[in-house]
């Protein structure tokens, strides 16, 4: 594959991990709560995108949006509400609990062999640009995520509640003595976060049609990564980590031949690894964290 | 009697095992400045939180206008109409002034007047009117204790609390948010101020109480302002 | 009595590790191994518990040790024969030696050690969320490793044959080992030092404690431990697979810890054993249990109900059933404090 194709490629992949990304700092800064549990909302959706798999593309998507909003709002009342005031570790285990248990309610309703979703399958055709073969897909991930992305910072920026969110991000108790509604800001920010898990569930199952109940966990575990790696403190820095990964992952996965292609989650946890003893902080946050290193 | 603008009853604050506020009976009339000094650790702040429904009552009453808010949330609270200028300014740093200042409507109970109210926070506080565009984190103390007090406002309150506002700054700058706190109160707004620095403010207040432990010692006007004695037997008591 | 307060505390964990090991040596075949499994389980809380802790710093990790001492202990002691046979791409070392059970145990307890050691290193720096996620990182890599590197393993293929000799009072003695050095370890002065780091680990440093050695030891006893336990496990299994040692075991025995109560010994053994019972309890109840009235679960549905109720307990009562604390006899009338 030629070097510009696989950087496109490489960028459609990193734009995918950067709405994780957003889906999970968006959370965290709100209820400094990290969401193992996200990459289930992202199953949820291609087990919708299945189950509708015979009804209009257009029809089976809005349901995949439907469907994991809900369960985003309903996690949050019902699981991460009560946990507001929990220590870290436990808020974290309780995460990945939940993870699990909704892993396994896929695993009892849908069964472990996998189900193949075919939604927006004709975007795996590729098309001719200029001399560069793409395929539909990478141009729409790219679209997608930018337009996702944007529209995302646009409701941060620029509306009341993006105002208030970010305010709560910063200095939660301040932001309730001003008046900010605690509840409604949160809830928004699972809201949100639902509407880009959606979105990455359709697009990631254009590549990746197979839907097992273990879907979300690898999206999971190197979004956070991506994330911790990239800073986690901002949502800018967790979003350009969230990017890097994406991006690390597809273009050194190309450069690696045949056999040493393996090892590249090792090579890329290796990378992690790395960064984070010299950059606890994150890599692209400002001043480096007296607490975090001894 | 009619019902003041806020009344303490009984009040008790607890961290632990630990009272920071003990039986603390206070009334405030609409349109007063009461003021509330003593020396660090006597409750002034676990006071304004208690009432804010940061900290959480352990016992008595906090009533605005005769209706109880103990137990509400703060944000309630504050779209009951108390505002809180809290110790140490807490400005959003990463936000702009502007933006600042926008947050301080999320309180408000009348969504019409804003402008009004604008202009009339801009009087007060020049320095915030000139610099809407800037960076919260690039403000100097003062004029950051000037855009929270200006922030507080915006959500047009009933009551403001302010929580040592002169902490930190220069004299004549706190002779500049005092005078703007004596416009806040003749525009009708009630204020309850704690303070470390007890002259300016028993001179200003219409009445001021020492605490000192968690318990209310004395009571002083203005015109004990200059006795110095008297002051500081308070504190010491 | 002061003295003897390490025996009491000792004295908790110890029983109900040999509670359940007279139970299950009295149940029939089958439900003896689900007993097997719990004393297992204990020995690997157990050994995540000597660092996360006595540590205050969470490790997604520790399972890669577990890993480490389960194929490196199965592989060793697996027939020369048939190891030539089944997995020919072995390192000659690993391909034609066959050691005796009990040295295997301990040769996996060095190598999780080692490992350990290796790993810690470089990354007992760190606090917080980038050791979790460090941490994760190394659960990561040792998985792909493992998965792809035929010379140290099967690669994706089950490890079988392996000869069971994890009976149940082995598991138990080993349940009890793991216990005891746990317990000898945090009342040390090392392992006081470290427990002092828990809350603020900027002033422990201030007051002289080395922080990062002391993570580092804990970490390395905890790895042996770890290695330890996870020869105990393939020798109860008689076979290995790595997603067997990978993020499943590693969620559950973190969640059995924090259930149980994640700084304390009593909360580790009590986590482990109550959630492995419950595990055990929900799946027999999918072949009907008796409960004062018969109950029967769908099949697959206990695991969801398992998950359901960790995560209950998890969002009810953050800090554990133990809250933490080690186990004391009641106190007589009130006694001078």
């Amino acid at each position: 594959m030629s070097t510009l194709q696989a950087l496109v490629d490489a960028v459609a992949l990193g734009s995918i991990y950067a709405l994780v990304a957003v889906g999970i700092g968006l959370v965290f800064g709100v209820l400094r709560l990290i969401n193992f549990a996200y990459g289930e909302l992202i199953t949820a959706g291609a087990y919708t995108l299945w189950v509708l798999r015979s009804l209009p593309a257009v029809v089976a998507i809005l349901a995949c949006f439907a469907v994991v909003v809900s369960l985003s709002l309903l996690l949050e009342r019902v699981a991460f509400r009560p946990l507001r005031k929990a220590t870290p570790a436990t808020m974290l285990i309780a995460t990945f609990a939940v993870s699990y248990l909704l892993q396994s309610i896929y695993l009892l309703v849908f069964g472990s062999l996998g189900n193949s979703v075919s939604t927006l399958a004709g975007l795996q055709q590729a098309v001719d640009l200029g001399g560069l073969r793409i395929r539909w897909i990478t141009i729409v991930s790219l679209a997608c995520g930018s337009l996702l992305l944007i529209g995302t910072a646009i409701l941060l920026g620029r509306t009341s509640i993006g105002l208030h969110m970010r305010a709560a991000a910063t200095d939660f108790q301040t932001a309730r003595v001003l008046g900010v509604r605690a509840n409604r800001v949160i809830a928004f920010a699972f809201l949100v976060s639902g509407v880009l898990a959606a979105a990455v569930s359709v697009l990631f199952t254009v590549q990746n049609s197979l839907v097992t109940p273990d879907l979300g966990v690898p999206i999971t575990i190197f979004a956070l990564v991506g994330v911790v790696v990239g800073g986690l403190d901002r949502l800018w820095t967790a979003t350009l980590g969230g990017f890097a990964i994406g991006f690390a992952y597809s273009l050194l996965g190309d450069k690696l031949s045949g056999e040493a292609r393996v090892y590249l989650p090792s090579l890329v946890f290796g990378l992690v690894i790395v960064v984070l003893l010299l950059r606890p902080g994150g890599l692209f946050a400002g001043q480096p964290r007296s607490v975090e290193r001894v | 009697m009619p019902d003041a603008m806020l009344e303490l009853e009984g009040l008790e604050v607890r961290y632990g095992v630990v009272a920071a506020v003990r039986a603390l009976d206070l009334r405030i009339e609409r349109g007063e400045l009461v003021g509330l000094i003593g020396p660090n650790g006597a409750g002034k702040s676990s006071t304004l939180l208690a009432i804010m429904g940061v900290v959480p009552v352990a016992r008595g009453e906090v009533r605005l206008r005769g209706v109880s808010i103990r137990g509400r949330a703060p944000e309630a609270i504050a779209r009951a109409g108390i505002s809180l200028v809290p110790e140490g300014r807490h400005i959003f740093a990463g936000l702009t002034v502007e933006e600042n200042l926008r947050l301080g409507r999320a309180a408000r109970r009348d969504a019409n007047g804003v402008e009004a109210d604008l202009r009339r926070v801009y009087g007060l506080f020049p320095a915030i009117a000139g610099s809407l565009s800037r960076q919260g984190s690039a403000l100097s103390g003062g004029q950051q204790q000037q855009l929270a007090i200006a922030r507080a406002l915006l959500a047009r309150p009933d009551v403001l609390l302010l929580d040592e506002p002169s902490l930190g700054l220069a004299p004549t700058v706190v002779e500049s948010v005092f005078a703007a706190l004596e416009e806040v109160r003749a525009q009708g707004v009630t204020i309850l101020l704690v303070e470390q620095r007890a002259q300016v403010t028993v001179s200003t207040a219409d009445r001021t109480y020492v605490l000192a432990n968690g318990e209310l010692r004395l009571s002083l006007t203005p015109a004990d302002a200059n006795d110095t004695a008297r002051l500081a037997a308070a504190y010491l008591s | 009595m002061r003295r003897l307060e390490p025996l009491v505390q000792y004295l908790g964990p110890a029983t109900l590790i040999v509670a359940v090991a007279v139970a299950g040596s009295l149940t029939s075949h089958a439900r003896e191994i689900e007993f097997r499994n719990a004393l297992v389980n204990v020995a690997i809380v157990v050994a995540i518990y000597v660092f996360v802790g006595n540590a205050g710093v969470i490790s997604f990790g520790h399972v890669s040790f577990v890993a480490v001492g389960a194929f490196l202990s199965g592989l060793l002691t697996i027939e020369a024969q048939s190891k030539q046979f089944v997995l020919p791409g072995l390192f000659g070392f690993l391909r034609e030696t066959t050691i005796g059970d009990l040295p295997a145990l301990a040769l996996a307890a060095l190598a999780g050690g080692l490992y350990a050691f290796l790993v810690g290193l470089p990354l007992m720096r760190l606090s917080g969320l980038p050791a979790g996620i460090a941490t994760l990182a190394v659960l990561g890599i040792t998985y792909n490793v493992l998965r792809n590197w035929e010379k140290i393993g099967p690669g994706p293929l089950t490890l079988s044959l392996v000869p069971e000799t994890t009976t149940i009072w082995r598991a138990a003695a080993g349940a009890l080992a793991v216990a005891a050095t746990a317990l000898l370890y945090q009342r040390s002065r090392a392992g006081r030092q470290l427990r002092a780091t828990r809350e603020d680990a900027g002033a422990a440093q201030a007051s002289g404690i080395d922080v990062y050695r002391q993570r580092l030891v804990a970490f390395t006893l905890s790895g042996a431990l770890a290695g330890f336990a996870g020869a105990l496990l393939v020798h109860l299994l008689g076979s290995i697979t790595t997603d067997q040692v990978y993020l499943s075991l590693t969620f559950l025995t973190l969640a059995m810890l924090v259930i149980g109560g994640v700084s304390s010994l009593w909360g580790a053994v009590v986590g482990a054993l109550l959630v492995s019972g419950a595990n055990s309890f929900l799946v027999d109840a999918e072949n009907t249990v008796h409960v004062g009235f018969d109950l029967t679960l769908p099949d697959g549905t206990s695991l969801v109900i398992l998950g359901a109720l960790m995560a209950a307990v998890l969002i009810l009562r953050p800090s554990g059933l133990t809250g933490g604390r080690e186990f004391s006899l009641p106190r007589g009338r009130a006694k001078g404090r």
